[in-house]
C-alpha cells in the first residue's frame, strides 16, 4: 500500500476509534487509576477484553506469518519512561488517546495536556541529542547489551522461530492469564454486591 | 431509532474496546498494530521546523530516530481520533468550550503532559502500544512498559489523593 493509502487507512480507523472512545467514555487513565483509588473496574475490564481480542488475533496471525510486528530493542528504558508516563497520566487526567478525544470534545486543558506533551518530546530530543541513549533505530543490534541496559527483541515471532511451536498457544496462555485477572475482578464486583446488599 | 440511541446513551466501553480491538487486528494486518506516540513525536518535529527551520538539524535526534515527515501514517490516526470525537460530540450534543477550573488543575496538567512527553520518547513507546500492541505481540518491551505504567499510575495516584485532600 502506498503512502496516501496508509495514511487514509489510519485515518479512518483513528476517527472510528475517536467516535466509539468518545461515545463510551473509555479511559486508559482511568482503567488504571480508578483500580488503583477507588477499586471500580468500569475501564479496567473493557482494556482487559480488548487485549484478550488483540492476543488471540495478533498471535493468531503472527502463525501464519501474516500481520506487521513492531520490531525495535527493548531494554530498561521502557521500564523508566513508561513509570515517567504513567505519573503523568494520572495528574493529567488523561493519556494519549483521551487528550486527543477530550481536546475534540472541546476541552482546553486536553489540548493544553497535548501542548506540553510535545513540549516533553522536543525537550527528550535535546537530552538524546547529547547521550545517544536509548540506541537509535539505526543502531540497534537485537541482542542483549547490559553495557547500554538494552535487552534486545524478543516477542511471539521469535518464540515462534526458536521454539518451532505455532505463536497462537503462546498467545493462548498470555490470553488465559488475562481471563484469570477478569474473573479475579468479576468476582471481587460479585462480593461487593453482596456486602453492599447485606449491610 | 439506532443512530439516535447511539448518540443519547453511553456506549458500553467493553463493547467499544471489542470493536476497537477486531479494527486494529486489520490495521495490523495492513500498516501496524495502533499506536499514538510515534505520530505525536512526528507532529512535534513537524511543528518544530515550522518555527525553527533548518536550525532543527542541528540536533542528531531530528536526523537518526525521527526525521519530520508529513507522510508518516501514525500522525493520521491522532487526526483521526480529534475528528471522530468532534463529529460524536457534536453529534450527541456533548460538545462544549470547557476550561480546568483551578490553578492547581493547570499545574497538574501542564507537569503531567511533559511527563507523558518525555516518557514516551524515552520509552520509544506509549500507553498505547503498550496495551495494544506490544504485549498483544507478546513482544518483550510490553511487559516491561506494562511494570512501569503500573507503578507510575500507583505513584500518581498516590500523589493525586494527596493534592485532592489539600
Amino acid at each position: 500500500m502506498n503512502e496516501v493509502g496508509e495514511c487514509l487507512v489510519a485515518f479512518l480507523f483513528g476517527a472510528i476509534v475517536g467516535l466509539v472512545v468518545q461515545r463510551s467514555r473509555f479511559c486508559n487513565t482511568a482503567a488504571l487509576r480508578d483500580a488503583i483509588l477507588f477499586k471500580s473496574f468500569r475501564n479496567t475490564k473493557a482494556l482487559l477484553v480488548a487485549m484478550m481480542i488483540l492476543t488471540i488475533g495478533f498471535t493468531g496471525f503472527i502463525s501464519i506469518g501474516e500481520g506487521r510486528t513492531m520490531k525495535f530493542d527493548v531494554g530498561i528504558n521502557q521500564v523508566i519512561g513508561l513509570f515517567l508516563f504513567g505519573i503523568g497520566m494520572v495528574l493529567a487526567g488523561a493519556c494519549t488517546v483521551s487528550t486527543w478525544v477530550k481536546a475534540g470534545e472541546g476541552n482546553v486543558g486536553a489540548v493544553w495536556a497535548l501542548i506540553f506533551t510535545f513540549i516533553g518530546m522536543f525537550l527528550f530530543s535535546l537530552f538524546w541529542s547529547v547521550s545517544y541513549w536509548p540506541p537509535a533505530p539505526a543502531s540497534m543490534t537485537g541482542v542483549v547489551d547490559l553495557s547500554a541496559l538494552q535487552f534486545g527483541f524478543a516477542n511471539a515471532e521469535t518464540l515462534q522461530e526458536k521454539l518451532g511451536i505455532p505463536a497462537i498457544f503462546f498467545g493462548l496462555a498470555q490470553t488465559l492469564i488475562l481471563a484469570g485477572i477478569y474473573s479475579l475482578i468479576l468476582r471481587r464486583e460479585r462480593l461487593e454486591k453482596v456486602n453492599a446488599a447485606e449491610s | 431509532m439506532v443512530t439516535s440511541e447511539f448518540f443519547s446513551k453511553t456506549l458500553d466501553p467493553v463493547i467499544a474496546l471489542a470493536a476497537i480491538a477486531v479494527l486494529d487486528i486489520f490495521l495490523f494486518l495492513i500498516v501496524g498494530a495502533w499506536t499514538v506516540g510515534g505520530g505525536e513525536t512526528m507532529m512535534t518535529g513537524l511543528i518544530a521546523q515550522f518555527f525553527i527551520g533548518d536550525e532543527l538539524n542541528r540536533l542528531p535526534f531530528w536526523n537518526l530516530v525521527f526525521r519530520p515527515d508529513a507522510g508518516y501514517w501514525k500522525i493520521y490516526i491522532s487526526l483521526g481520533m480529534i475528528s471522530g470525537a468532534l463529529v460524536g460530540s457534536i453529534l450527541s450534543k456533548e460538545f462544549y468550550i470547557r476550561y480546568p477550573r483551578r490553578l492547581s488543575e493547570w499545574i497538574l496538567i501542564t507537569i503531567g503532559g511533559l511527563l507523558m512527553g518525555v516518557g514516551i520518547r524515552l520509552a520509544f513507546v506509549c500507553n498505547v502500544s503498550t496495551f495494544f500492541g506490544l504485549t498483544p505481540q507478546m513482544n518483550l518491551g510490553g511487559y516491561l512498559s506494562i511494570t512501569g505504567i503500573v507503578a507510575g499510575a500507583w505513584l500518581g495516584s498516590q500523589i493525586y489523593r494527596r493534592v485532592l485532600e489539600l
